[in-house]
């Protein structure tokens, strides 16, 4: 949790793009349908076309040798790039991290099964040994960061997340840190969704039996958090504190102490500004897990943007935190309001995020 | 309150070494993990020299892992037994951690099928030249077949053996990552979130995909005519790249105050780190070492100290051209005053580069020197015929006590990380 020793951290602008735009406004607008897929007819999700990166910001190359879940996260990015241009802050006072998520894993794997449908006749040895090499560097996670943190002009400290949901807490959480222990002064934190692929869907056999498939989405989410917010801002968003938690999903393996696990991470983080659930404003989270309604005594809650635009994976905690913010109520605050963000991931991870939209003002 | 960061154990597995005593012992004596290996020979590469986790090992992390299904991904066999190891040292069981703020800080890139995946994946091609996916699964257990597997497989395991409540993370910083696991669970222990971590990283990429995304950039050692132990020759003029390896380490990290509340004896302390993105070029750095220097330079700051309190140095060292090259130029930069006390180590000279499992692995073999008082040698190296004579890498294992150590991992991508590590 932030201390009251640290600097504070103001979340200064969001980006996304997803099924339904490329604006937090838009995920309240005319929702997006879920459309069939083309390799799988039976199921649905939300698939994005790839976008084209501005090639003021971004090498031409990189349009075509980067594969689609990082083109998401460069474009997406992207247009936090004159927000953090306007800090006029030295390059080595901007922080970057990332989650990206786990189409890293197995995504080489399915590329030569994609090759070998392609092209059945050449040797899976001969589709390797031709593959150009920026085409093999893409498949680290920290060469997007590359590209994105050469675009932006971003020297300063670094950390890549791998995994689902947890990891965009994850690189928050450490750019925030980085801002309140005074190691930067302003931090680009980027997300982006797994790519629809196949392989998405044979991972599935990790859920357990009777689990409703999640309807995935593709997407990119980014901030730029800032240590103190801007003059011209009608709000100020301050990161007031997190918690967060690992609950084992298979039963046998979670013990006692972890009985009430969201319990015990929303006490946490509702500790940082002794805070009771009645002082909140809003919670997001999802409406249909138990475990949840029980930890808030069924304390209402908003939908975050997986009905809207399907499981974003490693960039739904930042696409969340952009539609929490551009919810109407909370555009010009005559007071303090506390938003709250819970998530449970399905490999386990939870995470709570507590903001507070307080009228603008210069930081103290 | 800033609280004091101990290590209180570790574990490893690297090739041909099941721990990291007999690591230390056989790179002292200038034994070299690296050799040709039999599945390169096997698919015919033109280089087959690499380190890896040997048959005889393997048999010995499955009767360590016998409980585990038939199907387990070797990563995660590989993850629990350094993992069992570590807890060992630090005198801890498996059920510890479950009672304690605890957390787990895991580094690993990719899950990368091999070879045996592929065949299996090319016997489910059709008459018609194409990929029957309904055929592959069917003659696949759900959960083993590669697409089934992910990057923090290792990290899940690990997290639910052990009953982890508080922070789990899986790290993909390229060959950082271990190195950036190990300083965030530092930092993490440091400002209060958790008494104690299991922290390192686990990397399994000496196969088949890997070995074609890194010769294709030209990374690994162009000299496939040299024996494979004479291949990775760190900081020399003839070096031409580095020799891919795999292995794991994982570290405990407690405060100070929990360790002393448990009793436990401390094998060394963590007092700085840093990790910086330079934004340069993918694969090289600043020509003139700066953003490796500014890098080493943050670690010293966090760990409040000067380069004038520096014994020893840990290189990235990984013998390409490049890296060696910005490394040597921002050591010399940065320590120039204080060189000729300072002596200097890559044990990526005999062990590979094992890219996320590296920076563990060379923090442990960093914290072994500080408690035994002996620098390891750096295998292949001449001065004369080193780039830097200026810099003192051994060729000989020298007996020297020293107090603080600096562990340098620089990632592809431009992620550059470096721990201050001191002795108990």
């Amino acid at each position: 949790m932030m201390s009251g020793t640290t600097r504070p951290v103001y979340l200064l602008e969001s980006a996304v793009l997803n099924a339904a735009g490329n604006s937090a406004e838009a995920l309240y607008g005319q929702a997006p349908t879920a459309n069939a897929l083309e390799f799988a007819p039976d199921r649905r999700g939300f698939p994005l076309s790839v976008p084209r990166l501005p090639t003021d910001r971004f090498d031409r190359k990189l349009q075509r040798s980067v594969e689609a879940q990082s083109l998401r996260l460069l474009h997406c990015a992207a247009r936090l790039g004159p927000r953090l241009e306007a800090l006029g802050l030295p390059p080595e006072r901007v922080a970057l991290t990332a989650a990206i998520p786990e189409v890293d894993a197995p995504s080489p794997s399915w590329e030569a099964v994609a090759a070998m449908r392609q092209q059945p006749d050449l040797w899976l040895a001969q589709w390797f040994a031709n593959t150009p090499p920026l085409h093999s560097l893409i498949l680290l996670n920290s060469s997007s960061m590359a590209y994105l943190a050469e675009a932006l002009a971003c020297r300063g400290p670094m950390a890549g997340y791998c995994g689902q949901e947890g990891a965009g807490l994850d690189a928050l959480l450490e750019a925030s840190h980085n801002i309140a222990e005074g190691r930067a002064d302003a931090a680009l934190v980027v997300s982006t969704s797994p790519n629809i692929t196949p392989a998405l869907f044979l991972r599935e056999t990790e859920l357990e039996e009777g689990t409703t498939p999640l309807v995935p989405g593709e997407g990119a989410a980014a901030c730029l958090l800032g240590v103190e917010p801007a003059k011209s801002d009608t709000r100020n968003v301050r990161i007031v504190g997190y918690s967060r938690g690992f609950l084992s999903p298979t039963p046998a393996q979670a013990d006692a102490r972890q009985a009430d696990p969201f319990a015990r991470v929303l006490n946490q983080v509702l500790s940082c500004e002794h805070l009771s659930m009645s002082d909140l404003s809003a919670v997001w989270s999802d409406p249909d897990d138990a475990l949840l309604r029980r930890a808030i005594d069924n304390y209402p809650v908003r939908p975050g943007s997986r009905p809207v635009v399907g499981a974003l994976g490693a960039s739904s905690l930042l696409t969340d935190l952009a539609y929490a913010l551009a919810a109407p109520e909370f555009a010009a605050p005559v007071q303090t309001n506390y938003l709250l963000l819970l998530n449970r991931s399905y490999t386990g991870h939870l995470g709570a995020l507590l903001l507070a939209v307080e009228p603008a003002r210069r930081a103290p | 309150m800033h609280h004091e960061v101990l290590v209180t154990g570790y574990g490893l597995v690297a090739p041909g070494a099941m721990d990291a005593s007999t690591l230390f012992r056989r790179i002292a004596q200038q034994g070299s993990g690296l050799r040709a290996n039999p599945r390169f020979q096997r698919l015919g590469f033109i280089n087959t020299a690499a380190g890896y986790i040997d048959e005889e090992q393997w048999a010995r992390i499955h009767v360590a892992t016998a409980k585990l299904p038939d199907i387990t991904p070797p990563q995660v066999r590989l993850a629990e037994f350094v993992m069992l190891s570590a807890l060992v040292s630090a005198g801890l069981t498996v059920d510890d951690f479950r009672h304690m703020k605890s957390g787990l800080f895991l580094g690993s890139n990719k899950f990368c099928a091999n070879n045996r995946d592929f065949a299996v994946l090319c016997a489910c091609l059709d008459f018609d030249g194409l990929f029957d996916l309904d055929r592959f699964l069917t003659e696949q257990a759900p959960t083993s077949h590669p697409f089934a597997r992910r990057v923090d497989q290792q990290t899940h395991h690990l997290a639910a053996l052990l009953g982890v409540a508080d922070h789990v993370s899986t790290h993909a910083d390229a060959c950082a990552a271990g190195t950036v696991a190990i300083g965030t669970a530092f930092r993490s222990i440091q400002r209060g979130d958790i008494d104690i971590a299991l922290c390192g990283a686990v990397e399994l990429m000496a196969s088949e995909l890997p070995y074609y995304m890194f010769n294709s950039l030209g990374a690994l050692c162009q000299a496939a005519e040299w024996p494979a132990a004479q291949q990775s020759r760190p900081f020399m003029r003839d070096r031409c790249g580095f020799v891919l390896s795999e292995g794991a380490a994982l570290l405990v990290l407690e405060s100070r105050q929990h360790a002393e509340r448990r009793r436990a004896s401390a094998l060394g302390r963590v007092l700085g780190f840093a990790a910086l993105c330079e934004a340069e070029k993918m694969t090289s750095s600043s020509r003139d070492g700066s953003k490796y220097q500014a890098c080493m330079n943050a670690a010293l700051a966090d760990a409040r100290c000067c380069p004038a309190d520096i014994d020893h140095i840990n290189t990235h060292g990984t013998s390409t051209q490049s890296n060696d090259s910005c490394e040597g130029k921002a050591v010399l930069s940065l320590f120039g005053p204080h060189l000729d006390r300072i002596s200097l180590t890559a044990n990526k000279s005999a062990i590979g580069h094992s890219l996320a499992s590296s920076g563990a692995i060379e923090v442990v073999l960093s914290l072994l020197s500080l408690s035994e008082g002996v620098l390891l040698p750096t295998l292949n190296y001449r001065p004369e015929g080193a780039e830097f004579p200026e810099l003192r890498f051994l060729s000989e294992a020298e007996c020297a006590p020293i107090g603080t150590v600096l562990s340098n991992s620089f990632g592809f991508g431009g992620i550059n990380s470096a721990l201050v590590l001191g002795g108990a």
